[in-house]
């Protein structure tokens, strides 16, 4: 094929396969942030993308709210019952918050892992290559937001804020797949089971979470939070609840399947949570009775 | 005024993408399927045999970076490979007569083959770890069926347009 490959295109194409390679290492490879460049282009572009999705999602949201009408009354019934229990809840929340503040105040630790200030955030666009699941929010660096902060919506975590630019961030769903995404996360019961959340079964749906030790006793049915040990989450976040536990290959600790409690699918609304204690050791001082403490895990 | 009109054409089928994923219920067909819809692809082959090819290797080129840099975050992919498509088909179309029929096999096919040059990168980087055959049977015919559907839908309002502007600038 001597006209099909001539010098000049041969060049072009071997040029463009290194450029190609580069880009994608440079893309793949480890990093903070995004450059500038790709910042300015983001915030272009998600300039665009958000004033087309506003309008979009108005009228989505419309047609959603029509098709939940038809349930309205079976949903009525079912708050009713549920809202009975709630008054009592709160009252329980409200007495519990007031003493841990008052407990926290006498041990003279203010700060909490637990401790996050929500930002509200509109989802503008999610990856239409549905390769892997990125979504873009419309808030970004100018209103605080940094990467590795932990996305939520109303009813558990989603995500982590991947990059962000001046006006948009881009969020790494917990169902895309990636190796370095792990959490740290532990089982609510009498004695909390420590784990990590790493990867997610696409066929069952559910998250995996690993490394439980292997005399721990986990029941079906039993809560999963983040844990705020990894030092990028706030504690106490609520991924998902055990659904099935199987040992290992080797047989040394135990992975669960973690049912999502919040839906990774037609989300609207999310919640960034900025955590305002970032460092997970406390000052020098006490930092001896942490170390004991740790012993005891 | 009349030189705005093919970005700005561009331009909204660049967004379409992601316009119709607002619409589409990610979990319809309970997750079995995942249909990715690619009518940006199919408006630049379109542009590629009614307008210009190399303008639509420019404009895959430019709007493939911005979709690497604003969607995938996987910058390379779309800005190499659209190109390439592109590419294809003007040779493809060259060679067999340009009916509507064949035009229609010819964005399959093509769409057939962007689908596992990107499967294979995404496999390459480690971004999923679906094998063969399940991609097959959950995204690439599913990819396919939505977007024969939308070629038979938008495929005399693309050509008409592009046609159209042809005859203003060219």
């Amino acid at each position: 094929m001597p006209q099909f490959l001539t010098n000049k295109r041969l060049i072009i194409l071997l040029g463009s396969i290194i450029i190609l390679v580069a880009l994608i290492g440079f893309s793949i490879r480890d990093r903070g942030n995004i450059t500038w460049p790709e910042k300015f282009v983001k915030d272009v572009t998600g300039f665009g993308q958000n004033i087309i999705s506003k309008p979009v999602s108005v009228v989505e949201e419309f047609f959603d709210n029509v098709g939940r009408l038809r349930n309205t009354y079976e949903e009525n019934e079912k708050l009713r019952t549920n809202l009975d229990k709630l008054a009592q809840l709160e009252s329980d929340v409200i007495r519990l918050e007031k003493d841990n503040v008052e407990l926290r105040k006498l041990l003279e630790k203010e700060e909490s892992l637990a401790d996050y200030e929500p930002v509200q955030a509109t989802v503008i666009a999610r990856n239409p290559d549905r390769w892997y699941d990125l979504i873009t929010i419309d808030q970004g660096e100018s209103n605080g937001i940094e990467p590795d902060m932990a996305v939520m919506t109303a009813s558990g975590l989603v995500g982590k804020v991947k990059s962000t630019s001046k006006f948009t961030s881009t969020v790494q769903l917990l169902s895309a797949n990636d190796a370095q995404n792990r959490v740290s996360a532990l089982i609510q019961s009498d004695k909390s089971n420590y784990g990590l959340i790493e990867g997610y079964d696409e066929e069952k749906r559910m998250l995996k979470m690993t490394k439980i030790p292997s005399d721990a006793k986990v029941e079906k049915g039993q809560f999963v939070t983040t844990s705020g040990l990894g030092g990028v989450f706030p504690k106490g976040l609520v991924i998902g609840k055990v659904m099935d536990l199987v040992p290992d290959e080797f047989g040394l600790t135990q992975t669960a399947l973690v049912e999502p409690a919040a839906s990774f699918y037609d989300l609207e609304h999310v919640m960034v949570s900025k955590r305002t204690m970032t460092e997970v050791l406390p000052k020098e001082e006490s930092r001896q009775q942490v170390l004991i403490e740790e012993e005891g895990l | 005024m009349k030189k705005g009109l093919l970005p700005l054409l561009m331009i909204a089928l660049f967004y379409s993408d992601s316009i119709f994923m607002i619409f589409f219920p990610e979990n319809a067909f309970d997750g079995a399927y995942i249909p990715a819809p690619h009518f940006f692809i199919i408006g630049l082959l379109f542009m590629s045999v009614f307008y210009d090819r190399n303008a639509a290797i420019k404009y895959g080129f430019l709007f493939g970076f911005l979709f690497d840099l604003f969607y995938t975050e996987l910058l390379g992919a779309y800005l190499f490979f659209l190109p390439l498509i592109v590419y294809i088909t003007s040779k493809l179309t060259k060679w067999l007569q340009s009916t509507f029929i064949t035009f229609f096999i010819i964005i399959l096919f093509d769409i057939a083959l962007f689908e596992m040059i990107v499967y294979g990168l995404n496999l390459l980087v480690q971004r999923t770890e679906v094998s063969f055959e399940p991609f097959v049977s959950m995204r690439l015919y599913p990819t396919l069926a939505l977007n024969a559907l939308y070629y038979i839908l938008f495929a005399i309002p693309l050509r008409n347009a592009f046609q159209k502007l042809k005859n203003i600038f060219g």
